[in-house]
């Protein structure tokens, strides 16, 4: 809970001040998530696909993902470069190859720290994030089912429009996050992730309904 | 004149003390600014010191601690005191990491290809944009890519960026929840006060405030805000000294309360012996507020000091009184004495005024109107509210005694040649420093806490208080310009570990000369389309997409360049115009320092630059300044103790009775001198100025025994009258010797032994005759 608020304090404080607590009841999000739980350290490669306003072709990069526990979390990008980036107490760091590490405080970045949010669910069934910063809604069942967070505390909600996880029974497939600007990027995990991709710029539609367990 | 009316005329005095006061403290206004009190400044770093110290940008900030919870809670803490300094007024900044400079560089944004020394070193064409695409391609991949796309269409360089990268401190705290915390884990804040570092009053007010703000956030009753900083050093050291000066004010009143009462058997002296020396007082303000309208701390600190001689006033009247013989008449015949001493101190005074200081010449005002004020009270106005008296002095038990016993010391005439030679000797020959340039040693800062403000200075890479790099130019572009020029020296100076860093006025804003070098670099409309276009090749980027950036370059190549001005009204102005100051006809620049290690590593900077940049120790320019104040004040006590001479022959109508009221006077000083210098005490102005207003006692003590009276009753008296005025000033000032504050410590110390000195070579050296005579008369 602390590491989340950290990163979000005026989301928080809103989210307080207007006194918009979820309902606490264990809802069927909560219960599909709960299925996936791990205990930290939790591991997995990773595929993301991101599809940008300002690009014409999709971007995809791929390497692993590490939640350590807590707030701390480490994604390291080693195809088609390196790139190491770490989140923790508060801060965002970022290593490209050898050079120098650019150090960003997360409040500043509060997408960054949806994203972690997200992640830790999608890792470790870990909601104690995410309560008082997102609705959350669940659909489906075993086979296919789908958990969206979406924010309610400014200024989170006008940059980010979703965060999605895909899953099937206890595993997670897919994260998918739909910026404000309709700038979207897709992470495949676990065994999508070691698949791979079917074709090096896919649809996002096709993609989608992969992670959907449609094809 | 009727009981009815002398408590009548008690009241009025009364009220006029207390109108006159309350007029006065709303009207004179007491002012800290060093440029009242000392010389003008004669070197150009002189003069900056008096417009800056305490204005410098290093001794306005304060630096903050939050310890004693949680690191999350203290973060929290941080932040909230912060959003509360920020809309302070007295505040002029604060900073605890969470700042966000890109959002101060956009503000500049259509000027970042002319602030952001890029151009400098890449052109904008296809091979350097290429490989900065390139690395917003991989950008986009990253966590914070969410952040940097909406700048992307018009500003692909990241220029606004590396704007705000360079404007960052050079070595900065770690961030914990996105602010400064110190390796102890307290979370870290430094401020700049918009008031000076040494206005004590507006120092204290800020902190009260800032100490509020931290009270009133939630949950930091548990947590512990530690402040320090030369303003806070300045509040406590005042706030330390007056609480003692406190303490022993009560002690000393409650002793001379009792004293009195012991002394005269009555409680009328203990009420009125305190109207003239508060009547001359006052009068002293308003002159003050009339004259000048304003006067300085210091000034108010030595004039009350200086005017402590007039309580002696009242104090020889009540000793004089005889029974059936009318208060009136008794002041009547001790006036000659008391107005022969007034004039002449108030004449020696008149070289003060003649100073050419301001300090100087308010002082001069309010001890001379203060003193002539408490004597006519005590000709005129105190012998008509005292009842007449019931007591004569001269009965006291033990008094006859006291007089023989002095009558009969051993007064060998080679004593005073004795003192004097050995009074030189130990003046001239005593090991150790004479003088005490350095004020702070005065009121000082108790080593934790210094080592408290060094870990946290260098936690937060805060600047250094004591130098600063002067830059000189006629014009604010010609600073700008010297600052451009400096820099690489000064990383050379960071490279040989003279100096960890520095932050120049160049650093926030280039000079126009360099602003229109790199502007000249921008490629013009078609040019840039062509060399984005072939950048473009093989990267994902969408046609198109950075037309706005076109746009921004196009606009970039017509701009005006921009002026301290214009900077100024940024969010960052601020620190530009610390730092970018008018001085007379040309411009300084104030370049900031951190950890100087080697402040002689600077001499070459300053020989390369003919002295237009170089290193000012701001230690060493007031010191300097004081050395020159010190030589103007002993100027002026050498004039004065001319004037006083002549006076003191004057009024006695004989050169050997002047002898006989100087020479005791001038020796007992030499002795006090001696005292302290055999005890290794480096003299401060404080120390001249105890000086003076125990020469000014000793002159009483003095006079009096050389008084000429044929009856050994008054003779009596004046033993009692002088013995009342060494024991209350020994018991003020000895008490005020045991002070923990070193100036407190000065000046008690001193008056004490003068007055100590004083009395006893006034009693050896009055003239053997009278004494003896006296003696005669009684037997």
């Amino acid at each position: 809970m602390r590491g989340f608020r950290d990163a979000l304090p005026l989301a928080a404080c809103l989210a307080l001040i207007a006194g918009a607590v979820s309902a606490k009841a264990p809802g069927l999000a909560e219960s599909l998530l709960a299925g996936i739980a791990k205990t930290p350290p939790v591991s997995t490669p990773f595929v993301q696909v991101s599809y940008r306003g300002v690009l014409d072709r999709p971007l995809v990069v791929s390497g692993t993902l590490r939640w350590l526990g807590g707030d701390r979390l480490v994604r390291e990008i080693t195809k088609p470069f390196r790139e190491t980036a770490r989140i923790g107490g508060g801060e965002l760091s970022v290593q490209r190859g050898g050079g120098e590490v650019h150090r960003m405080p997360l409040a500043r970045a509060p997408q960054t720290g949806a994203m972690l949010a997200g992640f830790r669910a999608l890792l470790g069934g870990d909601v104690s994030a995410l309560g008082n910063d997102f609705t959350l809604a669940a659909e489906g069942g075993k086979a296919h089912w789908v958990v969206k967070l979406t924010p309610r505390t400014a200024p989170l909600d006008r940059q980010l429009d979703s965060i999605v996880i895909d899953g099937r029974g206890n595993e997670p497939r897919c994260l998918t996050v739909t910026d404000d600007n309709g700038d979207i990027s897709i992470t495949l995990v676990g065994r999508m992730a070691q698949q791979g991709l079917r074709s090096p710029a896919p649809l996002e539609s096709a993609l989608a309904a992969r992670c959907r367990n449609e094809r | 004149m009727r009981a009815g009316a002398r408590v009548v005329l008690y009241f009025i005095w009364l009220a006029l003390i207390v109108g006159i006061g309350f007029g006065v403290a709303r009207h004179l206004e007491i002012t800290s600014d060093l440029r009242d009190f000392v010389p003008p400044g004669r070197t150009a770093d002189q003069k900056l010191l008096l417009d800056e110290i305490g204005n410098g940008p290093g001794s306005r900030l304060l630096l903050l601690a939050v310890s004693g919870a949680p690191a999350a809670r203290l973060a929290e803490l941080s932040r909230g005191l912060e959003q509360a300094l920020a809309r302070d007024p007295r505040f002029q900044r604060v900073a605890n990491g969470s700042a966000d400079l890109a959002a101060a560089a956009s503000d500049l944004l259509p000027y970042r290809y002319l602030l952001s020394p890029t151009l400098d070193s890449h052109r904008l064409d296809a091979a350097y944009l290429h490989q900065q695409l390139q690395q917003r391609v991989e950008d986009l991949s990253s966590p914070a890519a969410s952040m940097l796309e909406p700048w992307l269409r018009r500003d692909p360089t990241l220029e606004t960026l590396k704007l705000a990268q360079g404007w960052a401190p050079a070595r900065q705290p770690k961030r914990v929840d996105g602010v400064w915390f110190s390796d102890r884990g307290e979370a870290l804040l430094v401020t700049e006060t918009k008031a000076a570092g040494f206005d004590p009053g507006a120092q204290a007010a800020a902190i009260a405030s800032l100490q509020g703000h931290f009270a009133a956030l939630p949950g930091a009753a548990d947590a512990k805000l530690t402040i320090s900083g030369p303003g806070w050093f300045g509040v406590q050291a005042s706030r330390h000294t007056r609480a003692e000066a406190d303490l022993f004010g009560v002690i000393t009143t409650l002793g001379f309360v009792i004293m009195l009462l012991l002394a005269y058997r009555s409680a009328v002296p203990l009420l009125v012996t305190a109207l003239p020396l508060l009547s001359g007082a006052v009068v002293g303000f308003a002159l003050l507020a009339l004259i000048f309208g304003h006067a300085h701390g210091i000034t108010v600190a030595f004039g009350f000091t200086l005017l402590g001689v007039a309580q002696e006033y009242p104090l020889r009247v009540f000793s004089h009184r005889r029974i059936g013989v009318s208060t009136l008449a008794c002041v009547r015949e001790l006036w000659p004495l008391l107005a022969t001493a007034i004039v002449s101190v108030a004449i020696a005074y008149l070289a003060f005024f003649a100073s050419g200081v301001a300090g100087l010449q308010q002082l001069a005002v309010f001890t001379i109107g203060g003193l002539v004020t408490a004597g006519a009270c005590t000709r005129w106005l105190l012998p008509r509210i005292v009842p007449p008296a019931r007591r004569d002095m001269a009965a006291t038990p033990g008094l006859a005694r006291a007089w023989q016993f002095l009558a009969h010391l051993p007064r060998p005439r080679w004593l005073p040649w004795l003192v004097a030679a050995a009074g030189i000797a130990v003046i001239a020959w005593a090991p150790g420093r004479f003088w005490q340039n350095d004020l702070s040693a005065l009121t000082p800062v108790p080593r934790a806490e210094l080592q408290r403000d060094a870990r946290l200075r260098a936690a937060l890479g805060a600047p250094d208080v004591r130098y600063l790099l002067v830059l000189r130019a006629p014009s604010a572009e010609g600073v700008l310009a010297l600052s451009e020029r400096v820099a690489p020296a000064l990383d050379g100076l960071v490279g040989q570990h003279a100096l960890e860093g520095f932050e120049l006025p160049s650093r926030y804003l280039p000079s126009i000369a360099t602003q229109r070098a790199r502007q000249a670099k921008l490629p013009d409309r078609s040019k840039l389309e062509a060399a984005l276009q072939q950048a473009m090749q093989g990267l994902p980027f969408r046609a198109g997409v950075f037309a706005p950036f076109v746009n921004e370059v196009e606009t970039a190549r017509g701009l005006p360049p921009l002026t301290p001005a214009r900077f100024e009204r940024s969010p960052l102005g601020a620190r530009l115009e610390a730092m970018l100051v008018q001085q007379g006809e040309g411009w300084v620049g104030l370049g900031t320092l951190t950890g100087v290690a080697d402040p002689a590593a600077f001499s070459a900077l300053a020989g390369e630059t003919h002295g237009q940049a170089h290193l000012l120790d701001l230690k060493a320019a007031t010191e300097s300044l004081i050395v020159a104040y010190r030589h103007r004040i002993l100027v002026a006590l050498g004039i004065a103790a001319v004037l006083l001479c002549a006076a003191v022959t004057l009024a006695l109508r004989s050169p050997r009775r002047a002898l006989h009221v100087l020479g005791p006077m001038t020796l007992a000083t030499l002795l006090v001198l001696a005292v302290l210098r055999a005890a290794g005490i480096p003299l401060s102005l404080f120390h001249l100025v105890s000086l003076t207003l125990a020469a000014g006692l000793g002159l009483h003590y003095a006079l009096f025994f050389e008084r000429r009276t044929d009856d050994a009753h008054e003779d009596l008296r004046t033993l009692h009258a002088t013995l009342v005025c060494v024991a209350s000033a020994l018991l003020v000032f000895g008490v005020l010797a045991l002070s923990s504050v070193p100036v407190l410590r000065a000046i008690g110390l001193t008056v004490a032994l003068g007055v100590a000195f004083h009395f006893m070579l006034s009693v050896l050296m009055a003239p053997a005759g009278h004494l003896r005579r006296g003696e005669r008369g009684s037997e």
